[in-house]
């Protein structure tokens, strides 16, 4: 059953690499697998483990890192939105003022913790 | 161990939490490729699934394309708290103590490469924004399968710590602080998942803040994905327009001679590849008629042209179940208006159960095939 579910795997690799290797800018996706990993391992890990190790001598840290999460998962989703160059396709792409809800969506989520953390003191 | 390297001593970076969120991220994971591949399909059928394609549910892409980005974006907090769980092991040293280690340390990392580079370029496109040198559905298809067969791989090998897990449950002393951890990690999926799904779901619109669409924003009720603009369509290109059908007995018919045929007017929605979507009322003639009128029987696929100068999706092959269904138009009028340019003036297709792709514009020609 392993070794079964292991070769079915190695062979959707090799279906994968199978459209993959002719397409033109292959160059490009060795380019930004590498990105993806480097991204990762020396940037958002590295932060994310400093915050983890700040956090973890809070009193109410279940809380706060729930938020933290919240709030690092809000971000990385509206980043790209934030950081898009040039003037939007057309007027029903990018419709939003991503700056501002971004503020309201992490407003709401400090409002949420703080009102958990009251709750749980009061217990 | 190397004493030069950061020691770990957060006992939340175990097996049991790499288990737990890998399961969710996992599911994820599958709801994309799936779907993903659903999306595929109805685009580039191989062809003995041509006829298979299903016309109903009319909303079937919308809910399918719909789920792929929203389990996509799902996707992107859980593999970060899935690579957090798991990164003091990016440190195990010697970096490799033998083949076999070496092998599994190399599936990972194409496990993580492709992962990250399907979401990230997932959801960069979203944006329609391409800063990268490749073809983006080409490659995000590509990597999808890539992506499959690694996360198959890496079930294989982790398969005696995976089973453990299960099996016995040994007591938890960190219990209390690995559920709290979990349930942080819920509230941001939700948190995620409720700022933006409303551009595929309307009952959640209201939330949509961080989405790349919002329905609402739209000319003629409706948004747009490629306008007349970037088509290089002007009013100019449609003067004297007349719709050619080709078919055993072709003929030409003028705006005004289609606007005299009986009209129907249908409840469809447009769902983009992109995600989003949104229901309208259009009304036009049904294909099935135009085809009729140049004696092709019913059960005959068409060909249909557009007068954009280019495009991938200039030409567009409509299979006959589609081509059949009553409720598939040569639309003129969207919510009752006649369509503005940048929605397919003079006359544009509406279909069931297609890719928004697929609902081409600016018609030119028919051709039964
Ligand atoms: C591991 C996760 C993912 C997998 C396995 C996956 C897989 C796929 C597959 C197989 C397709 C069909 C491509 C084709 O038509 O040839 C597709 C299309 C698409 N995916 Fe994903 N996907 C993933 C994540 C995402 C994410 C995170 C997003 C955006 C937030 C996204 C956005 C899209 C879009 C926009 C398309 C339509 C492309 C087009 O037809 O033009 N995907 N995906």
């Amino acid at each position: 059953m392993r070794i079964a579910v292991g070769a079915a795997g190695v062979f959707l690799i090799g279906v994968g690499l199978f459209f993959l290797l002719p397409l033109p800018g292959l160059l490009g996706v060795v380019v930004w697998f590498a990105g993806a990993i480097a991204l990762h391992d020396v940037l958002i890990g590295p932060i994310v483990l400093v915050t983890g190790l700040l956090v973890a001598r809070l009193p109410d840290r279940a809380v706060v890192r729930g938020a933290l999460i919240t709030m690092g998962g809000l971000v990385l989703i509206t980043i790209p939105a934030l950081l898009r160059p040039g003037p939007s396709p057309n007027p029903t792409v990018l419709v939003q003022d991503y700056p501002r809800n971004l503020l309201i969506c992490l407003a709401a989520v400090a409002v949420v913790a703080v009102v958990l953390v009251l709750l749980r003191r009061r217990r | 161990m190397n004493p030069t390297l950061p020691q770990f001593r957060g006992r939340l970076h175990d097996a049991r939490t790499a288990v737990a969120i890998g399961r969710w991220l996992g599911s994820a994971v599958v709801v994309c490729f799936l779907t993903g591949l659903i999306s595929h399909v109805l685009q580039h059928p191989p062809g003995w699934m041509t006829g298979l394609l299903p016309v109903r549910p009319a909303w079937g892409y919308r809910l399918t394309q719909g789920l792929h980005v929203a389990s996509g974006l799902a996707a992107i907090v859980l593999v970060m708290a899935k690579l957090w769980a798991v990164y003091p092991r990016l440190f195990t040293w010697p970096a490799f103590r033998s083949l076999p280690h070496l092998v599994e340390r190399l599936s990972i990392a194409l496990l993580v490469a492709a992962t990250v580079f399907e979401l990230f370029t997932g959801l960069i496109n979203i944006l329609q924004w391409y800063p990268w040198p490749f073809s983006f559905t080409q490659t995000h298809y590509a990597v999808a399968w890539i992506v499959a067969g690694s996360l198959l791989l890496h079930l294989a090998v982790k398969a005696p710590l995976i089973r453990e897990n299960w099996r016995k449950k040994k007591a938890d002393v960190d219990a209390a602080d690995r559920r709290a951890l979990l349930a942080g990690v819920g509230a941001a999926v939700g948190a995620v998942t409720l700022t933006t799904v409303g551009q595929s779901l309307s009952a959640l619109r209201g939330f949509d803040l961080l989405a790349p669409r919002s329905p609402d924003v739209a000319t003629q009720g409706m948004p747009i994905n490629r306008t007349a603009a970037a088509a290089q369509v002007t009013y100019a290109s449609s003067e004297g327009w007349a719709l050619e059908v080709a078919g055993p007995k072709p003929y030409r018919i003028t705006l005004a001679e289609l606007e005299a045929l009986p009209q129907r007017r249908v409840r469809l929605p447009i769902a983009c590849v992109e995600g989003w979507s949104a229901d309208a009322w259009w009304s036009g003639v049904p294909i099935r008629d135009l085809l009729a009128r140049a004696g092709a029987p019913p059960g005959t696929a068409v060909r249909v042209e557009s007068l954009e100068v280019w495009g991938y999706y200039r030409v567009m092959e409509m299979p006959a179940q589609y081509a059949d269904d009553p409720s598939t138009l040569l639309a003129l009028r969207l919510n009752d208006e006649v369509l503005s340019l940048d929605h397919g003036y003079p006359a544009r297709i509406i279909a069931p159960n297609r890719p928004g792709v697929l609902q081409t514009k600016w018609v030119s020609r028919l051709e039964a095939v």
